[in-house]
């Protein structure tokens, strides 16, 4: 059981141009695997995500799990955006049982699903809270527990933990790994900061500046559960970013450029 | 708290000398009292119009002819929204001219809906329903348009299509916007009825108002007055107030800005 990346490009019309954000990218990532993507800004990390998701098609090549097309957006791979998207006029458990009640699972067998998996995540108490009322690392949990709450084969996570201070970040880490351990679940983990990603990836694929290309997948062997300022990590995270750096510069150049021409 | 008190203090205060000024001027006798009546004749005039129950008739005939017309307005109203909203050949045909009926005061349907209807119920559902409908109608649709897309995307992610994302996602996401709507909406129909019933249409309160007038009976017109606008402001505030502060229950802030969409 994998997912196959196989030879996927996809670019976009920019102002009469097209612009290309990934070639030519070739990933598998086994079931069961907390698989991690980095690159610098702006280099398809996004893009490639929405193509496992089945939100937008490739241009050229192939996305399969399990040797199945993927073509179309499914519960079984569910997005955690960076903005969550939980719904504001839902409770917390409301907003668990969301996806459940799609399903269309009766009432009574979603919530007692919910419940188990607002304990998962320790927020049983806040189970009659609406959204506004938690604190940004709460919401991730919620979104989390609504993830996992269908029971999907892939997680994909988008950046989810950016916007969160330095110790939420450090305990949604462990959450998260915890939760990877005891559930097994497919997680595709996108981010661009480095020390995340090799905190929290069996593996971490390196993407170029763009158009995105894959430069290099590192795998990470350190035992878990891992933190994110384990000295342990900082070898590899040196490794990462040398590879990267003459990338990042590149962005960094294209931006200034675009900025003088206009 | 402290502040509660303070503009509750501020306001018996302003309302006590606004009526004794008022009772002043009446005492005075300024003008004559067929003009200017002092509030004490008002308060007996608005007595005696529920004591031989004709504002408690007209109240009810006006009540009933907002009930029909305004719900007729909402449904409408409402499922012309979402059609613009979900198909661009509605948005560009009927949705552009919604746009500009909106903007014609709903009294000028009356000399219409006359001719079309004769003076009867018709004619008055006609003039509020025409009132009313266009600025929910706008509404909806400013709401179903501003869904963030995150939203849309998640519910799609976690399997609602179609009809299930409109009725679990999209509608209750429009929701701030749609209330907004539906207040003016209400603002709207309720001028509209008032005016229809001044101008033409037999019986409620508007027809007593003019009653009042035919019979040089100021302190009953200003009677009529003061039950339409304690009318206005119990809707106001028990109706639309409550929905309003139930939603700012469950989205917290960022109703405000979800709201300023529909202004």
């Amino acid at each position: 059981m994998s997912l196959i990346v196989d030879h996927v490009s996809k670019s976009f019309p920019n102002q009469n141009k097209i612009l290309p954000v990934l070639r030519d990218i070739n990933l598998e990532i086994q079931a069961g695997e907390l698989f991690c993507i980095v690159g610098p800004s702006g280099c398809g990390k996004t893009t490639l995500l929405n193509i496992i998701a089945g939100l937008e098609p490739p241009d050229i090549g192939t996305t399969t799990w399990n040797g199945k097309r993927i073509d179309h957006i499914s519960p079984q791979r569910l997005m955690i955006f960076q903005e969550l998207g939980l719904f504001p006029w839902l409770t917390v458990l409301k907003n668990v049982e969301f996806g459940l009640k799609m399903k269309g699972i009766p009432a009574k067998e979603r919530r007692e699903t919910a419940l188990a998996h607002l304990e998962m995540v320790h927020l049983v108490k806040f189970k009659d809270a609406y959204i506004h009322e938690l604190s940004g690392g709460m919401k991730q949990r919620v979104a989390l527990a609504r993830a996992l709450a269908m029971d999907p084969q892939m997680l994909l996570m988008d950046e989810p933990f950016t916007a969160l201070d330095a110790q939420t970040r450090a305990m949604l880490h462990d959450e998260l790994q915890r939760l990877w351990i005891s559930t097994k679940k497919t997680i595709v983990f996108v981010t661009h900061n480095i020390r995340e990603a090799v905190c929290l990836g069996d593996r971490v694929a390196v993407l170029s500046a763009r158009p995105g290309m894959l430069k290099n997948t590192v795998p990470v062997t350190l035992t878990r559960p891992r933190r994110i300022e384990d000295h342990g990590l900082m070898e590899i995270v040196r490794v990462i970013l040398g590879e990267l750096k003459n990338e990042i510069e590149k962005t960094v150049r294209d931006e200034f450029h675009e900025d003088t021409v206009r | 708290m402290n502040f509660m008190k303070t503009r509750f203090v501020r306001q018996i205060v302003f309302y006590g000398i606004l009526l004794i000024v008022w009772e002043g001027l009446a005492l005075a006798q300024v003008w004559p009292e067929y003009i200017f009546p002092s509030p004490l004749d008002v308060l007996r005039s608005l007595a005696e119009g529920f004591r031989d129950s004709t504002f408690w008739v007209a109240i009810g005939i006006s009540l009933r002819r907002i009930a029909v017309g305004y719900g007729i307005s909402v449904i409408l109203g409402g499922l012309l929204g979402l059609a613009i909203s979900r198909f661009s050949i509605v948005k560009d045909t009927v949705g552009n001219l919604s746009l500009g009926l909106q903007t014609l005061p709903s009294i000028c349907w009356l000399p219409l809906a006359l001719l079309w209807f004769g003076i009867n119920e018709r004619a008055i559902y006609f003039v509020v329903i025409m009132g009313a409908t266009f600025s929910i109608t706008m509404a909806t649709h400013a709401g179903v348009r501003n869904v963030q897309p995150i939203f849309i995307k998640a519910g799609r992610n976690m399997g609602a299509r179609r009809i299930t994302l409109f009725r679990e996602v999209i509608i209750p996401a429009a929701m701030p916007s749609i209330l907004a709507g539906l207040k003016q909406g209400w603002s709207f129909a309720w001028r509209s009825l008032m005016a229809g019933e001044l101008l033409f249409v037999n019986l409620g309160l508007g027809h007593l108002l003019m009653m009042g007038r035919e019979l040089n009976d100021m302190s009953r017109v200003i009677a009529v007055m003061v039950v339409i606008a304690v009318i206005s402001i119990l809707t106001d505030k028990f109706i639309f107030g409550t929905a309003e502060s139930h939603l700012q229950r469950k989205w917290g802030l960022e109703i405000k800005r979800k709201a300023s969409f529909a202004q």
